[in-house]
């Protein structure tokens, strides 16, 4: 699930970080800032907003809305205060792990950091959604899930 | 289209994604639904030469802190001793003086005996003091010392008359304690006295520059003087204890004695006069219950630790000071001789040795930095009484470096305008000094015996009893102090307390009535506007700026008049003819102004329109919109607006009537074209109403 890269054979230039505003994005934001500091790696922060098929792709939603940019402002004040400067960027795109698999090649990212909800399908299945294995499947960097913690209730 | 940006390829066409710019980050940053931060760049002046401006303070003063950062601004025991204690521990240097140059009256009489038994009066008195300001860092976390306990266990009024001296207090000891500090280097070097006023300015700037950087950075700067001192003064003290401990000491031979007029009896007024001399000890130690909030937390038991050591560091150098002296026979010189603790240093070490001029300068900086003390005190006591309304509202705001810097800019002008009035002799200024102090002690004494009653907490009794004694001591010396030294000079904080509680009063109470004026009903809603709005705009002709300040006044209002005042038949005759061509719609008045007088004529046409107001309905708003053309460059602003400006100030205030401004800038996209192209008169764009 998990793609480490080693540390020893290969140090880390710039970590791309996949956002979406849920509650686990500080976990992975402070993660992402531990594994980038040693090296001093560029961070990158992506927040992807998903446009439908009933609207162009260069619709005006992202800009006005305040929660797309909260979600990076976030990210922003968290790094910040783990002492890192992230760069952020807001996409709008049909596929949210597309977007992101293709902003971390344009970058030439070496290690994508990716938050993972602990969800259940109905039923009792773990749920791991599109987005995680389609970038596992196609992202040319490493790749790091961090899996949100079960909950309580969650736990099987 | 977002910002006009294509659509970035992806590995599949359907792969492709837009960047969205956003636009607000560099500048804020959103918290949640609807509110901002905002960030440093927020604040960055727009123009090259405000951004230079800024690049020269932040060299001077360090770069702007953020709110968030207050904590790392916070000092700790080992910074908050230095910062807090110079003024307390610098007058070691020289309150056994003023013990001895009362005794040596009685010399005869074997009064000088009494010294060390007057400076360990002192030093009691100093315990039970300090023992009380604890308890207030304790009971008041949110400082401000006397004031605050008096204030709210006695009555506000005490309370001012507290600050009040505090205040006055914090001042001499600028003036007096940088005043001494110079007659410290003159005494090494005579020709100093020549640029007093000129070392007292650059001293002054030095520490107030040191302040405005900030808590910590200037805890940073003067930590050095003040523990060199405190270093040297103790071993000092040792070496001369290990002499008497020992039977080594060899008494020096004085010439240049202090010698008052004599008498030949020891009275109890005498020891009083002693004990309140020496009392000079005690200032600043009330400097730590001021600032607590400037402690790293826990901040009260920092306070209270840092002020328990201060006063044992205080109390071990000034009997050890004393002691020594006796033991050395020490007397004090005539003015311009060393002073006791240099002839002390003489002593012990012998006068050629390398501690005599190292302890010198390191007595000069203290003594500097005395006034180090205020510039942290003053500026915290002046922002309570801000925040409750006693004082401008500025005082409590924090500059960029959450220093209160406009206390500590108009404590380091008043403190400086004094000594250079008094020409740098402060001496004058000295029966002033300590006076405020003691009514500061006593009330802020009796305050805390009220509080304990009050409270009835654990071992209240105890606590209650030492202040209790402590205000009765502190009393009796304040009764000396203004007694021995009313005719000198402190019968002028008599004056000066009142004077400043009144304007403190007269501040609260402005500020209370114009509260009262602008409060809002909690049960008012706001409706819509009922009332009718006019514009008037001012025309010096017909150019791009009129017709934009003209349709901003449409925008308004649709009852819009154009006024053009004139001085010339013949131009105003043409100008309604243009006017009526290429403004239709706008009526426009014509004023001929024989006088060539053009804010006049349009206050009396305003008041006219006023009168001629039916009466029976409520006041319009008259809407003043004066076309402005937008200057690019600083010289530019000396050519133009200069009669948009006169007008400004001129309506200022004027009853129901708003001042909107209306700026052309060249840059602004033409809707023009070709209609006023070449078609306004040659005036100067920017000249409202003009006529001449």
């Amino acid at each position: 699930m998990t793609a480490v890269p080693e540390p020893s054979s290969h140090a880390v230039r710039r970590v791309v970080i996949a956002v979406n505003g849920g509650p686990s994005d500080e976990r992975i934001v402070r993660i992402a800032c531990e594994l980038a500091r040693p090296t001093k790696a560029e961070l990158v922060a992506v927040h992807v907003v998903e446009i439908g098929w009933s609207l162009p792709l260069d619709a005006d939603v992202a800009a006005r809305s305040e929660d797309a940019q909260r979600v990076l402002d976030i990210v922003e004040g968290t790094a910040e205060k783990e002492r890192m400067k992230a760069e952020t960027v807001l996409l709008q795109a049909r596929d949210v792990g597309a977007a992101i698999v293709d902003e971390a090649s344009e970058r030439g990212a070496d290690l994508l950091v990716v938050g993972l909800p602990y969800r259940k399908r109905f039923g009792g299945d773990f749920a791991i959604g599109r987005t995680v294995p389609y970038i596992l499947k196609n992202a040319p960097c490493a790749v790091m899930v961090i899996r949100e913690p079960m909950t309580g209730e969650s736990s099987p | 289209m977002i910002g006009g940006r294509r659509p970035l390829p992806g590995r599949k066409p359907a792969d492709r994604r837009v960047r969205v710019e956003r636009p607000h980050s560099p500048y804020f940053r959103y918290t949640g639904p609807g509110q901002m931060v905002a960030k440093e760049a927020a604040s960055r002046a727009p123009t090259p030469a405000g951004r230079a401006l800024a690049r020269a303070r932040a060299v001077v003063f360090g770069r702007p802190l953020a709110n968030e950062e207050e904590i790392g601004e916070r000092l700790a025991k080992r910074k908050a001793l230095a910062i807090f204690s110079s003024d307390a521990i610098s007058s070691s240097a020289y309150a056994t003086e003023e013990i001895l140059k009362v005794l040596i009256i009685a010399a005869g009489a074997g009064a000088l005996a009494y010294s060390v038994g007057v400076s360990v009066a002192i030093a009691v008195l100093l315990a039970v003091v300090s023992l009380s300001y604890r308890q207030v860092c304790r009971a008041y976390p949110s400082g401000g010392g006397a004031y605050v306990v008096a204030r709210e266990n006695l009555s506000q009024l005490l309370g001012l008359v507290a600050a009040a001296a505090l205040l006055i207090d914090y001042v001499m000891t600028v003036a007096v304690s940088t005043a001494s500090a110079i007659e410290q280097i003159q005494s090494v070097i005579p020709q100093v006295y020549d640029i007093r006023i000129e070392i007292a300015f650059l001293s002054i700037s030095l520490i107030t520059i040191g302040n405005l950087r900030g808590l910590r950075e200037s805890g940073n700067i003067f930590a050095i003087p003040t523990y060199l001192f405190v270093g040297l003064a103790l071993l000092m003290i040792g070496v001369g204890v290990l002499h008497i401990v020992t039977g080594t000491v060899v008494p020096i031979d004085q010439t240049d004695v202090y010698s008052p007029p004599a008498t030949e009896t020891l009275t109890l007024f005498l020891l009083l006069k002693a004990f309140a001399g020496g009392s000079v000890a005690l200032t600043g130690v009330e400097a730590i219950a001021n600032g607590v909030p400037a402690f790293k937390p826990p901040e009260s038991r920092n306070a209270a630790n840092t002020l328990t050591v201060m006063s044992l560091l205080l109390g071990i150098l000034f009997v050890g000071i004393t002691v020594v002296s006796r033991a050395y026979n020490v007397l004090p010189t005539e003015p311009g001789g060393p002073s006791v603790v240099a002839l002390v240093a003489q002593s012990v070490f012998g006068a050629s040795s390398w501690f005599v001029p190292a302890f010198a300068v390191a007595t000069a900086l203290i003594l500097f930095l005395a006034a180090n003390t205020s510039f942290n005190a003053f500026p915290r006591l002046a922002a309570i009484l801000a925040e409750d309304g006693f004082m401008p509202r500025q005082f409590s705001f924090r500059g960029d470096r959450l220093a209160y810097s406009w206390g500590i800019v108009v404590l380091a002008a008043v403190a400086f305008g004094l000594l250079a009035a008094f020409g740098g002799d402060t001496h004058a200024l000295i029966p002033l000094y300590s006076v405020g102090v003691f009514v500061c002690f006593t009330l802020s004494q009796i305050g805390m015996v009220r509080h304990w009653i009050g409270v009835h907490g654990p071992g209240w009794h105890w606590r209650a009893a030492v202040n209790a004694f402590g205000a009765a001591l502190t009393a009796i010396v304040f009764v000396v102090v203004v007694s021995v030294k009313f005719v000198d000079g402190a019968y002028l904080v008599v004056i000066l307390v009142p004077l400043l509680v009144g304007m403190m009063l007269f501040i609260r109470h402005q500020y209370a009535a114009s509260s009262t004026e602008l409060a809002v009903r909690p049960d008012f809603v706001s409706g819509e506007p009922r009332r009718e709005e006019r514009v008037v705009v001012p025309v010096p002709g017909i150019n791009r700026s009129v017709v934009q300040a003209v349709n901003v006044g449409r925008s308004i209002s649709d009852d819009v008049r154009a006024v053009y005042i004139s001085d010339d038949q013949d131009r105003a005759a043409s100008m309604r003819e243009q006017w009526e061509r290429q403004m239709p719609g706008v009526p426009l008045v014509l004023v001929e102004s024989p006088y060539r007088a053009l804010v006049g004529p349009l206050l009396a046409y305003l008041d006219v329109l006023d009168r001629a107001w039916p009466p029976d309905r409520e006041d319009p708003i008259t809407f003043v919109v004066i076309p402005e053309y937008v200057a690019r460059h600083w010289w530019e602003r000396i050519l133009y607006n200069q009669s948009a400006k006169r007008l400004r100030t001129a309506l200022l205030g004027r009853p129901h009537t708003v001042v909107v401004n209306a700026p052309y800038r060249r840059e602004d996209p033409s809707s023009f074209e070709p209609a006023a192209a070449g078609s306004g008169p040659a005036t100067d764009p920017t000249q409202p109403p003009s006529a001449g």
